[in-house]
């Protein structure tokens, strides 16, 4: 996997969201805007990555590996923090923070697997 | 709808913090909060296998099935089980309780026979699943998440709440 700028700025971001949320349990706090914006923040993130991927594509960078399994990736991992949100908003305690700091943790690995397809790695 | 839930909590912070910590004692049912405080994270993370391991398997059974069917097989059930486990402790009642101990019981001994599978005759079972190696591809999480589910399930047995 080549180490560019979109998984930087995606790790740091997930890290963060990750970390904001998690402090945000152990100190008690039911979700709250912070935490909310900061799983926000991911899917912006996720969000900004499909499109710059789209015309990253059609500008002649061709995905190296299956094609059709980044998409895949991207497609689950846009419905993460959405399903995250919603499950956490269902009872807000401090735990549903802790839901929310998963979030960040399960992006970045997913990340990593799309960075890994795009620049051709053994499938699984 | 299930949105409702929030509503019963108490709204104030601290009036909140003796429920999140002992979330059991004050229902009825004690079975109806399995889902409940950190309930909700063990479903999320339930949530989260259920969805990789789904697509993991459909993606092995879509493309290269035919290479090891057997062990494509047993991803698609580590995913069903997954599946049948997220939605069983999210739900409320007695049936859904007996459900969930039954789907993770055999996800425990699913990732125990594989894991000493893949250790005993690594022919056997060639190709990576979710199980392989004790869950080692997945940090083992696949070995631990069972562990926690069956202890919190344990903490939230049926009759304990109408009990106290």
């Amino acid at each position: 996997m080549v180490v560019d700028g979109f998984f930087i700025t995606g790790a740091v971001i997930c890290v963060l969201s990750s970390v904001i949320c998690i402090a945000a349990a152990v100190i008690r706090q039911p979700p709250n805007d912070i935490t909310i914006l900061a799983v926000a923040a991911v899917e912006l993130f996720l969000l900004a990555y499909g499109i710059a991927a789209i015309f990253r594509q059609l500008g002649g960078e061709p995905v190296a590996g299956e094609a059709w399994e980044f998409w895949g990736y991207w497609i689950t991992a846009l419905i993460v923090p959405i399903g995250a949100f919603w499950w956490s908003m269902l009872e807000r305690s401090r735990w549903s923070n802790l839901v929310l700091g998963a979030v960040g943790l399960t992006i970045a690995v997913m990340l990593v697997r799309m960075e890994q397809i795009w620049d051709q790695a053994a499938a699984l | 709808m299930k949105a409702k839930l929030g509503n019963m909590t108490p709204s104030s912070p601290a009036a909140r913090k003796p429920e999140a910590q002992h979330p059991e004692p004050h229902s009825a049912s004690a079975a109806g909060h399995r889902s409940s405080g950190p309930g909700r994270l063990i479903v999320a993370v339930y949530g989260v296998f259920a969805i990789s391991a789904t697509a993991r398997a459909s993606y092995q059974i879509a493309t290269k099935f035919s290479e090891a069917p057997v062990a494509y097989l047993l991803s698609a059930f580590a995913a069903v089980v997954y599946i049948l486990a997220t939605v069983a402790l999210a739900r409320k009642g007695l049936r859904w309780y007996w459900t969930s101990v039954a789907a993770i019981s055999v996800e425990l001994a699913g990732v125990l026979a594989v894991g000493l599978l893949s250790l005993l005759d690594p022919a056997l079972l060639p190709e990576d699943t979710v199980w392989s190696g004790f869950g080692q591809g997945y940090g083992y999480v696949p070995l631990v998440l069972p562990l926690l589910g069956l202890w919190w399930l344990w903490r939230h047995r049926p009759g304990r709440g109408v009990v106290q």
